[in-house]
């Protein structure tokens, strides 16, 4: 792991930074505020998605998410991130290749190619389990950075399942009925909210979406559903994936089914940058396929 | 060395309370496992003197396997420990007079582990096959 | 090494059994008899179908007269099991019973090599060399007996351990029954009802503790825990922890003068007490204050202060008045008794069933445990008898029972084996339900139903006819519906053979049970094994299910594996009398496996003595030399020091060195090289 447990190397993705730019601009200025300096990964690939590329060829998953953790090693630095599905591939391929000689030789057979060799010298991490950990930032500093408390906003939360599963191999005790998240979410002033069936899967990953869109809105829609019983102004997430699945998602829903929710979808970080002040220009929050404003007008 | 028709001999000496009922549970229970190993029966591990190796491997054993209590489960409290202790010892003893210190191995199954007999006996075989026959062998007699 | 103490000609007789087929059909029993007879210092040897029978005996006995032999192996199975058997027939033959030795060729060789027959022969043959090598140096030992104290101590004072007491008394044994908390009864009074004859729990338990209150046999300790134990069968010096209870019995008050004194159970200290906490009788569902009972029919009747909660503010004392009962003073109290035997009766726990996360037990209000389900729905629980849900106290109209909750669970969170009443308990339940709410519909999601005892299928039965419902799927998680607190119940039904999704009110968990906590603490003090999961080991899983390995230990009750209400009590009454025999026969023979100091050989360097555990060894002076001294009485024949003395001056009597390694010898320079 990094000597400074306060300089990591960011890894953007695919989405947040072609779909949901705010994410990506509210991660860097977020972190800061709470004491994280994110470093932008030079040269860094698709992680590669785990649904797409893994269920095809696991050797180029693990030889191309390999790569991106030899760039950080390079760097010297942990790998932060934003999204579920560069969790599953860069933690899993990191976690894998630590503790497995064999697959480790192999991928550095490959990486030979371009120069480079996996040590195994970094960790990976997810930015909201860094926000949690007590001794890099915790709630209390999460708290402690706001200035706009989202009073009075009641926020369903949605974890995805690449982040928490399989829960044997991570790290995060409980994943069943996590509830760190509705902690970081309380931290910000808002109210998290219980709906059914929080663990369900958003219907995008491990390669629904792309393989049955159908399928995937299917389980989305049930999501909206238990979602608007309990009443919620939006949902957020720790994933753009899911962000994306559950913003355009609804739009699709509307065609497909006739049903209206209008939830908006708000990635953690977009929560925290509105809560320490923000602005929605600033989060290209009208990108978003819902429309957040009804939820801005009730927390600014 | 190179006798085709080696065929390791290998020595347990083994706690009536521990290992030796775990052995008998592996039957009571079939667990099959290759029939290499020859038994002696101490009451305690701790009953082992260190000398009785040394004579195990002068007489041209290949391989010497100890087995009592898991720590804490001693029938004698401790004897295991002082056992554990002696072991650890005679290992550097071992390699310091040339001979592979796998060759002595120390395991501790309890009397209800009767699968993990049979996996200890099939391992220790195993270990020691590949080690070979034991150098001293042609010391022997 | 040390010589060998005789120089007798060694004449032995070598027999071999077939025990039927089972050592028989891999073992070429005559080929290894035949063998035998090439050996040195054999003189005879024989093979029998069954050595064990009277006519196998016989044999021996026949032989060692007939052939002045001087030591007798038999190869046939471990001697674990019979060597008590061969060493009396040789006893019989009237040869000292220790000169014989056993090659064990059943469990350690015919039934782990069934299918190499040519192997498992030539281990036979190894194995009575090797036998047949110590038996050529053994050497004639007299037991030692020792007198047995004429008392017994329980530790547990549950129903099995409340059992084993009034057994041991009435049959005029003085009974020491400890328990850690401050009332007997154990599970068995939290219980509502009892399978399948339905009898109230407590109205059939609460006259047994009455019974063992009143016995006076009985030395009933509660809040006392073991602490020590020192000693060995016959005479064991148990040390006692008196935790401090704050209150003094009538009887404590005589002693400190006070007249008239002591705790008559008025419960006047309650009503002053300020200090609220939760009642761990309850499980936490109902309230108590810093000095209590956990329930009113607790025995002995006396209050116990919580010092952990005390503020120490005194009213209690104050209202107590001239009884003078409450000493918020008191300490811990050490004291040691001598006992001849002991029975373990120390129960189990409820396993933390939230550690399957995937029901939310803790997370979600309505998924209540069996255990609490029994306080629920038992007339003098926190609710009074009426089932309730814990998120808004209305009565639940459909209610899933979910079984193996953490038993059958291969998955590493919760345990393998079967925890054995959880199906029973369940089907009561339902009837339970059924019985007290009308409209209202039990349904239970299982894997197997296992009712296997006597009337059990027929009750099963009976709850079928009385509208239950049964699913025959594993639960794969359960859901909470955030605004009405119902769950949802996500199982496949593998019977229909699709997934169901089923919303209902409650849903009680019939989670595994585990060993108590305490189990393993005082199992190490007792010196008793345990078996994987934790539950302590009986000598012979069939032969001697109540004794350990311990002699003068025996268990009695769920802490020897889960069981039922009758199982326990059958298995205390077992444990009971076993623990008996040896305080009536009034001594017993202890293996004379003694150390011995080989005085000439001994340098007086005094590195066993530290070596010990049992502190039976010691220096000292003779004739001009200081020399170690075995202290027999102490000595427990582990061997430990003999395995360490530098000088190999230590002979341990039946595991000596020359033994030992003669058995070394025979088996790497013996036989066919």
């Amino acid at each position: 792991m990094s000597k400074n447990k306060h300089q990591y190397a960011f890894f953007l993705g695919c989405i947040a930074p072609n779909r949901y730019p705010g994410i990506e601009a509210a991660a860097i200025r977020t972190s800061k505020n709470v004491g994280i300096d994110l470093l932008p990964l030079k040269g860094a690939s698709c992680c590669p998605a785990p649904g797409a590329f893994g269920s095809i060829d696991l050797n180029v998953w693990y030889a191309m998410a390999a790569r991106n953790v030899v760039l950080a090693e390079q760097m010297g630095m942990d790998i932060a991130l934003v999204c579920n599905g560069c969790y599953k591939s860069i933690w899993e391929v990191n976690h894998k290749l630590k503790h497995n000689d064999e697959l480790r030789d192999g991928v550095n057979e490959v990486l030979k190619e371009i120069d480079m060799e996996f040590k195994g010298s970094v960790d990976v991490w997810h930015l909201a389990e860094l926000y949690y950990d007590p001794e890099i930032v915790g709630v209390k500093k999460i708290a402690d950075s706001i200035k706009r408390p989202l009073t009075g906003a009641r926020i369903a939360v949605h974890y995805g399942c690449h982040l928490m599963k399989p829960g044997k191999e991570r790290h995060f005790g409980d994943t069943e009925n996590p509830m760190w998240i509705e902690e970081l979410v309380a931290a910000l002033g808002a109210e998290p909210v219980q709906y059914r069936n929080k663990m369900q899967c958003c219907g995008a990953g491990g390669g629904v979406r792309g393989y049955d869109l159908a399928h995937a809105l299917d389980i989305t829609n049930e999501k909206m559903i238990n979602m608007r019983d309990v009443g919620v102004d939006a949902v957020t997430e720790v994933c753009p994936f899911c962000q994306l699945q559950f913003d355009r998602g609804q739009i699709e829903i509307k065609e497909k089914f006739g049903a209206e929710y209008g939830i908006p979808v708000l990635h953690y970080n977009e929560l925290l940058g509105l809560a320490q002040g923000m602005s929605p220009d600033e989060l290209a929050l009208d990108l978003h396929a819902i429309d957040v404003e009804p939820f801005l007008k009730k927390i600014l | 060395m190179a006798d085709e028709n080696w065929k390791p001999k290998i020595i347990a000496i083994i706690c009536n309370w521990c290992s030796y009922a775990g052995a008998d549970l592996a039957g009571g229970a079939r667990i099959q496992y290759p029939p290499d190993i020859r038994a002696i029966r101490v009451m305690c591990t701790g009953r082992i003197d260190p000398l009785f190796i040394l004579k195990a491997f002068q007489d041209g054993a290949d391989g010497v396997l100890v087995s009592g209590c898991h720590f804490g489960d001693c029938h004698y409290l401790e004897g295991n420990f002082k056992a554990a202790k002696r072991m650890f010892l005679l290992k550097s003893v071992l390699k310091n007079i040339g001979l592979d210190d796998k060759r002595l191995r120390m395991t501790f199954v309890s009397a209800s582990e009767g699968a993990k007999w049979g996996s200890v006996m099939t391992d220790v075989i195993k270990t020691i096959n590949e080690l070979g026959p034991s150098p001293l062998k042609e010391f022997a007699r | 090494m040390a010589e060998v103490k005789k120089n007798e000609e060694p004449r032995i007789g070598v027999f071999v059994c077939h025990c039927g087929t089972n050592i028989a059909g891999s073992i070429d029993v005559k080929a290894v008899m035949e063998y035998a007879r090439t050996l040195p210092n054999v003189i005879v040897a024989d093979d029998y179908q069954y050595m064990c029978s009277t006519p196998g005996q016989n044999k021996i006995a026949e032989a060692i007269a007939e052939q002045k032999l001087t030591g007798v192996v038999v190869a046939a199975c471990s001697p674990r099991l019979h060597e008590p058997t061969f060493r009396n027939a040789t006893k019989a033959g009237g040869l000292n019973p220790f000169r014989f030795e056993m090659a064990n060729i059943r469990e350690q060789n015919s039934w782990v090599h069934m299918h190499q027959p040519e192997e498992a022969t030539a281990k036979a043959k190894d194995a009575v060399r090797i036998a047949v090598a110590k038996a050529s140096l053994l050497e004639d030992l007299v037991p030692k007996s020792v007198p047995v104290e004429k008392a017994a101590m329980v530790v547990g004072g549950g129903v099995g351990g409340m059992q084993a007491a009034l057994d041991l008394a009435n049959a005029g044994i003085k009974t020491y029954l400890v328990e850690k908390s401050p009332t007997i009864g154990g599970r068995m009074s939290q219980l509502d009802k009892t399978f399948p004859t339905l009898d109230c729990s407590q109205c059939i338990l609460t006259p047994k503790m009455v019974d063992v209150y009143r016995n006076e046999g009985i030395e009933l300790l509660t809040y006392t825990e073991v602490e020590a134990v020192e000693g060995y069968i016959g005479n064991f010096d148990v040390t006692l922890r008196k935790k401090a209870r704050g209150v003094i019995t009538p009887a404590e008050a005589e002693a400190r003068g006070i007249v008239g004194g002591g705790c008559t159970g008025c419960g006047d200290c309650v009503d002053v007490c300020p200090v609220i906490k939760p009642n761990p009788f309850e499980l936490g569902m109902a309230p108590r204050k810093a000095v209590y009972i956990y329930h009113p029919q607790v025995s002995p009747l006396i209050y116990t202060v919580d010092f952990d909660a005390c503020v120490k503010c005194g009213l209690c004392v104050e209202a107590c008045g001239e009884k003078k009962a409450i000493d918020l003073e008191m300490k811990d109290e050490l004291m040691t008794v001598k006992v001849g035997t002991v029975v373990l009766a120390t129960g189990y726990d409820i396993f933390p069933i939230e550690k399957k996360f995937e029901w939310g037990y803790k997370n979600y209000d309505n998924v209540i445990t069996s255990l609490e389900f029994e306080r629920l729905i038992c007339a003098s629980g926190p609710t009074g008898g009426h089932l309730i849900r814990p998120s808004d106290g209305a009565t639940p109209k459909r209610v899933a029972f979910v079984l193996c909750a953490g038993s059958r669970d291969n998955t590493g969170v919760g345990k393998p084996y079967c925890s054995r009443f959880c199906c029973m308990y369940s089907l009561k339940h339902a009837h339970q339900i059924i019985e007290k709410i009308p409209g209202v519909v039990p349904y239970i999601f299982y894997m197997d139903i296992r009712s296997f005892g006597k009337m059990y299928e027929e009750f099963y039965y009976r709850i079928q006819d009385e509208g239950a419902k049964f699913i025959r799927g594993r639960v794969a998680n359960i859901l909470e519906d955030p605004v009405t607190k119902n769950l949802h119940v996500n199982a496949e039904d593998t019977l229909l053979g699709r997934p169901i999704d089923m919303e209902v009110d409650l849903v009680v968990l019939a989670a595994a049970i585990e060993p108590s906590a305490e189990t393993e603490k005082t199992r190490r003090l007792f010196g008793v094994s345990c078996s994987q999961d934790g539950w302590l080991l009986e000598a012979h899983p069939k032969l001697n299910p109540c004794g350990t390995t311990t002699a003068g230990v025996y268990l009695a009750g769920v802490c020897q594996g889960p069981k039922d209400i009758p199982d326990t009590v059958a298995q205390a009454e077992g444990a009971a009398s076993a623990a008996s025999i040896p305080i009536h026969r009034g001594e017993v023979e202890l293996e004379p496996y003694f150390a011995q100091c080989m005085e000439e050989k001994c340098a007086g360097c005094g590195l066993c003595v530290n070596q010990c555990p049992y502190g039976a060894l010691a220096l000292v002076e003779k004739d001009g030399r200081t020399v170690m001294q075995v202290t027999e009485a102490k000595c427990k024949g582990c061997g430990t020091c003999g395995g360490f003395c530098p000088g190999g001056a230590i002979w341990m009597q039946h595991f000596a060195t020359p033994q030992i390694v003669a058995q070394i010898d025979a088996f790497l320079l013996g036989g066919e090289q």
